[in-house]
């Protein structure tokens, strides 16, 4: 097996900078699910610059399974030359290619999105075409903790052991946040690891910037002989940006050009203690897309 | 049963089967998968012979669609088997999402469309052809015979998009021989030209076989009568059925689906759309669940054998 490309950690943490600040910037015309795409930053610089080999032949593969977190992907295809940053800022304009929900047309990711529950099915079929073709490519599932609440996601998890498809892994985004609110009140999905395990899984528990955990896992995963690999991924909405964290429980993001520009200083390593006060005073907005 | 030249009909052994297996063999990157219904849906060979182009989900219909989307996207043409009501009722968001949107495709075959299964409403499904249609770039085909649905699962291998067959298992009847009706996904196929005026019958499926049935009486009865048969569901030549029915006293369709939805809408949307059509009646299954029991028994209750049909005929004229 080829491994992954090596880069140290403070490299990965300067991608995971970058993805944020254009996560922001996507976000500042119309509003966007930034919360989430600023909590999947870490992990999204580690696949893009470590673990996916996209020089192999067929290269792995990114299966996004919740299309509402695209913006972490787009924001880290653009690390990678896939997208122009300034493209990236038409987000969710109409007309424009950069949809808040991809589609399986859309460069740089391989379903449509935006149906729950069928991300783990396809990401699953391609892992057993590529395994009975003797071919080295790997398939990571970007999945959370509200959408393996579809029966479907169990039905895969079940086919993925059956088949004994250990160049799969599955990310569990594990936020405790959906649409109606907490996931532990809508409806409690918890504990994660032990479920998978239960279905013949291997997997690892793994804080959403913990880096050294991260890479430990994937390092876990390729050597999971006959088993799929989970990581129940622990993140928070609006990681990483500490000026956000008053809309650390919206689903979608609008706010004000002021909050996002706040966003970018803070990530630039500007001081934002005396705007910050100012800014905890304004209402949030209501969090609907 | 008799086929088109007025002999008994040939019954042939799991068409599909034949079919399926031909193109395996030819064809390394198809994929058939089941979701643990491949002995009822005359899925024989190919998991035996080559198991490396069979997959078997288990009772995961969802996960049918999905592994179907994972191959399709994989370089693989899958085609996923199971029966006409699990397709398009449990699975068909999966179906249109995983298989449907494009540009990677797939091919479903649902299994004992409309009445031919003898369970009731649980097993049977009124609406698919209705739910396809309406999905943009989707292909329906409803074969007729052993013969139709050996040709239509070769014609979906390359067909651009997905496509749902619906299929028989089974002792099958054989009506055609094989290259004989050319088959082509869209073509309609005139079965039976009686002038341009009196009643034109259009149908499709194993209702075809219905309406050639029904037209033995009609003949003994003197009754002018044409039938345009239509497999292709979708894509469809409309305007051949616009021409077939202009001019006549009277156009019927008939068919084993609802007559909501199916080729009975698909004609009333044709004819709407031109200026000189002949009165229609759909005959089909009505907006009720149907009963349960053998396909004859069924098509008693429903006005459907060849005798209520030739009979509800004669009245409208």
């Amino acid at each position: 097996m080829n491994a992954p490309g090596k880069c140290d950690i403070a490299e990965l943490k300067e991608t995971a900078r970058k993805i944020r600040k254009t996560v922001i910037r996507m976000s500042i015309e119309r509003g966007g699910f930034a919360g989430q795409g600023l909590a999947l930053a870490d992990v999204m610089a580690v696949l893009y610059r470590s673990e996916l080999r996209l020089q192999n032949s067929p290269p792995d593969r990114l299966v996004l399974s919740v299309g509402h977190n695209a913006m972490a992907v787009y924001a880290a295809l653009a690390e990678i030359g896939v997208y122009g940053h300034d493209e990236l800022t038409s987000y969710s304009a109409e007309g424009s290619r950069i949809e808040q929900v991809p589609m399986e047309d859309t460069p740089g990711f391989e379903i449509t999105n935006g149906s729950l529950g069928q991300g783990l099915s396809q990401a699953a079929g391609m892992a057993l075409a590529h395994k009975r073709r003797s071919e080295d490519t790997r398939i990571v599932c970007l999945s959370s903790d509200g959408e393996i609440q579809e029966g479907s996601v169990w039905e895969s998890v079940m086919f993925a052991a059956h088949y004994r498809l250990d160049n799969l892994v599955m990310i569990v985004d594990d936020n405790d946040m959906q649409v109606d609110g907490s996931t532990s009140d809508v409806m409690c999905v918890r504990p994660i690891l032990p479920k998978f395990t239960a279905f013949g899984w291997n997997g690892a528990v793994v804080a959403g910037d913990d880096y050294e955990g991260l890479l430990r896992a994937f390092e876990q995963s390729r050597s999971s002989a006959g088993r799929p690999f989970v990581i129940v991924l622990q993140t928070e909405l609006c990681a990483g940006v500490r000026s956000l964290a008053r809309f650390s429980r919206r689903h979608f993001i609008r706010a004000p050009l002021s909050t996002w520009n706040l966003a970018l200083r803070e990530l630039d390593g500007g001081d934002i203690r005396e705007a910050l006060a100012a800014e905890r005073e304004m209402p949030a907005d209501d969090g609907l897309p | 049963m008799l086929n088109l030249t007025g002999r008994p009909a040939v019954m042939v052994k799991a068409p599909f089967d034949t079919a399926i297996t031909e193109i395996c063999r030819k064809r390394p990157e198809v994929v058939v998968l089941s979701a643990d219904l491949a002995l009822y849906t005359d899925l024989f060979t190919v998991p035996r012979e080559l198991p490396g182009q069979f997959v078997q989900v288990g009772v995961a219909e969802q996960n049918l669609m999905g592994v179907a989307g994972g191959l399709a996207k994989s370089g693989c043409i899958p085609v996923a088997t199971t029966f006409a009501v699990y397709a398009v009722r449990r699975a068909y968001d999966h179906m249109v999402i995983s298989m449907g949107t494009g540009p990677s495709r797939g091919v479903v075959v649902g299994f004992l469309p409309g009445i031919l299964n003898p369970l009731r409403v649980h097993h049977q499904t009124l609406e698919d052809v209705a739910k396809l249609r309406s999905v943009p770039g989707a292909c329906i085909i409803d074969p007729m015979d052993a013969t139709e649905l050996i040709d239509a699962v070769h014609a979906s291998i390359d067909h651009p998009s997905l496509v749902y067959i619906r299929a028989e298992r089974g002792m099958v009847p054989k009506l055609l021989n094989r290259g004989e009706t050319a088959f082509a996904i869209g073509r309609v196929y005139p079965l039976r030209s009686e002038g341009d005026g009196g009643v034109g019958i259009l149908s499709s499926g194993v209702a075809t076989r219905w309406a050639l049935e029904a037209s033995v009486i009609l003949q003994s009865r003197d009754i002018a009568h044409s039938i345009l048969h239509v497999p292709s569901l979708k894509p469809c030549d409309t305007a051949a059925i616009a021409q077939f029915c202009a001019g006549r006293r009277l156009a019927i369709t008939v068919e084993n689906h609802s007559i909501i939805g199916g080729l009975g809408s698909l004609v009333a949307e044709t004819l709407a759309g031109s200026s000189r059509h002949a009165p229609l009646v759909r005959m089909g299954i009505p907006d009720a669940w149907a009963p349960g029991g053998s396909v004859d028994h069924i098509r008693r209750q429903l006005s459907l054998d060849a005798e209520s049909i030739a009979r509800n005929i004669m009245e409208l004229l």
